[in-house]
């Protein structure tokens, strides 16, 4: 009879067993002795390990937390829009001065010309502000006198400091009733002086025989000649001897937002010409 | 890999997760249960707060269940 051969069956130590978690107990084993006869090379082999962990469990933590509370989370949230929104307005501003300030100071050379300038905002302008005058977020407190002469993009004279105080100042724009400035026009620069007709608008009269034409710049001293805006009109009465030239300035003064304003020697002529010996 | 991972979550996991593991891998391999314990409290049992090492005492009841519930189910499957 043959005997069928059946090995015996060991439930805690059967073949499938011995496998993989015997092996993992012999190196667990292993580490336990480390630890217990060597701890300082045990330690020295688990603290960049510890330290992962621990990293890793920090940022877990905050990950986590910061979806714990959801009423927390939604204020955080309305919190964030809001300074979103206030920073994304913050940045167009920046954005708009930016802009303003490069038209303003230009190329390096004019950049270095109004290095000596005060820069200042621009508080009221007309309608806002009364017609012809402009007010400025400089006062005396940043050394704007009276009499000083302001400009805008491009170094363009526009008007005269007429009224300072500690805060803020008024200026007189070139067009106001009663503002004479003394200009040239034309190809061959002839003098003429032009007057303030009000609304923006200067005037001026100068013989027919001087030859200008719509679209001649007109040029104010200064450091230099600065053009101050240019012919956009000719009135001309064929019975009289001259004509009247309508000045519309270079820039839009309903809309500008940054001046320079600076000391063009207004004060130092005024004393220098009363100060002659010829004045009667 | 199922052990090596349940070796992995004793030191990246909370025990919770790791217990989790250790069980769930102990249906394929009985003695992970154990060899966890071990690990765990060589990593982190110190006497001043427990005078037992209880993960290494939890893995080896853990490793009997899981042996004699093996060969319950093997028995079982036999008897069929």
């Amino acid at each position: 009879m043959k005997r069928t051969f059946l090995s015996k069956r060991n439930a805690f130590l059967s073949s499938a067993s011995i496998s993989w978690g015997v092996f993992a107990c012999v190196g667990v084993f292993f580490v336990l002795l480390v630890r217990l006869f060597a701890p300082n090379i045990f330690w020295y082999a688990f603290a960049p390990v510890f330290r992962v962990a621990d990293s890793l469990v920090i940022k877990s933590h905050i990950l986590y937390s910061s979806f714990g509370d959801t009423a927390a989370l939604a204020l955080k949230n309305e919190q964030l829009l809001n300074e979103n929104a206030a920073l994304v307005s913050e940045n167009n501003a920046l954005l708009v001065k930016v802009v303003s300030l490069s038209s303003l100071f230009g190329s390096l050379a004019t950049e270095r010309m109004n290095a000596s300038g005060i820069l200042t905002g621009v508080v009221a302008r007309p309608p806002e502000s009364p017609y012809d005058t402009l007010v400025l977020a400089g006062g005396m407190k940043d050394g704007i006198i009276s009499g000083m002469e302001v400009f805008g993009a491009g170094g363009v004279p526009i008007g005269v400091i007429s009224s300072v105080r500690t805060n803020f100042s008024q200026v007189t724009l070139f067009s106001a009733p009663n503002m004479v400035t003394h200009c040239w026009v034309g190809k061959a620069n002839l003098p003429l002086s032009i007057h303030g007709s009000g609304a923006g608008v200067m005037s001026a009269s100068i013989a027919r025989s001087a030859n200008i034409s719509v679209g001649d710049t007109v040029f104010a001293p200064g450091p230099g000649a600065l053009p101050i805006g240019s012919v956009t009109r000719i009135d001309s009465d064929p019975s009289a001897p001259e004509i009247v030239l309508r000045i519309v300035p270079t820039i839009n003064l309903f809309s500008i937002t940054w001046v320079v304003v600076r000391d063009t020697g207004t004060a130092f002529s005024n004393m220098f010409s009363s100060a002659t010996s010829t004045r009667p | 890999m199922c052990t090596f991972f349940a070796f992995l979550s004793v030191i990246f996991f909370p025990w919770q997760f790791s217990i989790l593991f250790a069980t769930v891998f102990s249906f394929t391999e009985p003695l992970v249960l154990l060899a966890v314990g071990i690990f765990a409290d060589t990593l982190y049992y110190t006497t001043s707060l427990h005078t037992v090492p209880f993960f290494t005492l939890y893995g080896a009841v853990g490793t009997i269940v899981a042996f004699v519930v093996r060969s319950r189910v093997r028995a079982s499957i036999m008897g069929r």
